[in-house]
């Protein structure tokens, strides 16, 4: 088994006259917590798509643990996009019900735990949820799974402090004695930056620096300053 | 950079900087400080990991180094403490001083100072002090 998890070269995907992906380069190892950052449209969730199999980029080439993303790699990746679809009649206990009958490696043991600890209400109506009660719940659902790859797409956009705060130590929580890899895009990285121990930054599509979190920050300083730092220099140009 | 306390234990983690060694420096100087005492019981990984939001396998690193160092060690099923070897967290609190002396040394060498002009700035200031002792 090789040692690298997502392994891009020249990855290019146009919407229109946009360059979606820009030739995207990089190596992900396996086996970390990775935070993928970068400004809003930099190309992230795209990259993401690509993992999965939902968007086939123009040229270039994508290797997902080992293999090229389609739905054979799928039952091994949780991922959580950036938009949620819901069976409206569901309660959060019909949800993982219905993640324990559909999701390859769903442990119900660990969604209950994660949801008491996340103070998620099991008899809680999907419809009257609020957003931050919406996004812990699809948080759960993904680490609650067994696989070697976990990708969230901007968990904590958009939710209240609160429920941020819950997310954080329920990733921590989960964080031990685990064996997998997991992608966390984000571009709020003040909160969650020393949970990372790879980073990868992205810029237009392009990976711009990506390494050992604790190797760049002896290099360039906290993640925070080097997201700074490019970003004014994107805002020069 | 603020300050947090965990158990009896302070820290203060500076992001910019690599976090192993910041909580594995500030681990040991709570020990050969005495702030916290032989024996007692050091955070779990998990509440550190906790407390300073950092990943615990962060934590768990500086925690292996502090064991093999022989500052710390693990009892099953209960957690981590603090040696309860005396003599061990003496010759670490040597180790440290010399650190430190070596470090002034270096610097002061940098400066352009002589030993001599060193040790006479030290004297100066041991006379001061046992003068104000009186």
């Amino acid at each position: 088994m090789t040692n690298i998890c997502v392994r891009c070269e020249q990855l290019v995907k146009r919407y229109e006259n946009k360059a979606a992906l820009d030739h995207l380069t990089v190596e992900i190892p396996m086996h970390r917590i990775v935070g993928i950052l970068g400004p809003n449209g930099c190309g992230k969730s795209t990259f993401f798509r690509t993992m999965t199999g939902l968007v086939a980029p123009d040229s270039g080439h994508i290797e997902v643990l080992g293999r090229k993303p389609g739905w054979a790699t799928n039952r091994d990746i949780a991922y959580l996009p950036d938009r949620a679809r819901w069976y409206p009649n569901h309660t959060v206990e019909k949800a993982m019900k219905w993640a324990d009958a559909f999701l390859p490696g769903f442990d119900m043991e660990a969604a209950r735990r994660l949801a008491d600890f996340m103070e998620l209400d099991m008899d809680l109506k999907v419809n009257g949820m609020s957003r931050g009660q919406e996004a812990r719940l699809m948080l759960l659902l993904c680490l609650s799974r067994e696989v070697p790859l976990v990708i969230l797409d901007e968990p904590f956009l958009g939710i209240d402090v609160l429920s941020r705060e819950q997310i954080i130590e329920g990733l921590i929580d989960f964080l031990e004695d685990r064996e997998q890899t997991i992608l966390i895009s984000t571009h709020e990285i003040h909160e969650v930056e020393g949970l990372f121990d790879y980073a990868v930054f992205i810029d237009r599509g392009r990976v711009i620096l990506s390494g050992e979190t604790e190797a760049l920050r002896a290099e360039h300083g906290s993640l925070r300053d080097i997201f700074k730092t490019f970003y004014k220099r994107r805002l020069k140009r | 950079m603020q300050e947090q306390r965990v158990g009896s234990i302070r820290f203060q983690i500076d992001f910019s900087q690599p976090l192993y060694e910041q909580i594995l420096e500030q681990i040991r100087s709570a020990i050969a400080k005495g702030e916290i005492g032989l024996g007692q019981k050091i955070p779990s990984v998990r509440e550190l990991a906790h407390e300073l939001r950092i990943n615990p396998n962060t934590v768990m690193r500086a925690y292996q180094e502090l064991e093999r160092d022989g500052l710390t060690e693990k009892r099953r099923g209960q957690g981590t403490f603090v040696t309860s070897s005396k003599e061990r967290v003496e010759t670490f609190r040597q180790e440290l001083a010399a650190r430190y002396i070596d470090a002034f040394l270096s610097q002061m060498e940098s400066l352009g100072y002589s030993w001599s002009d060193v040790a006479a700035y030290v004297k100066k200031k041991i006379d001061e002090r046992s003068g104000e002792r009186g």
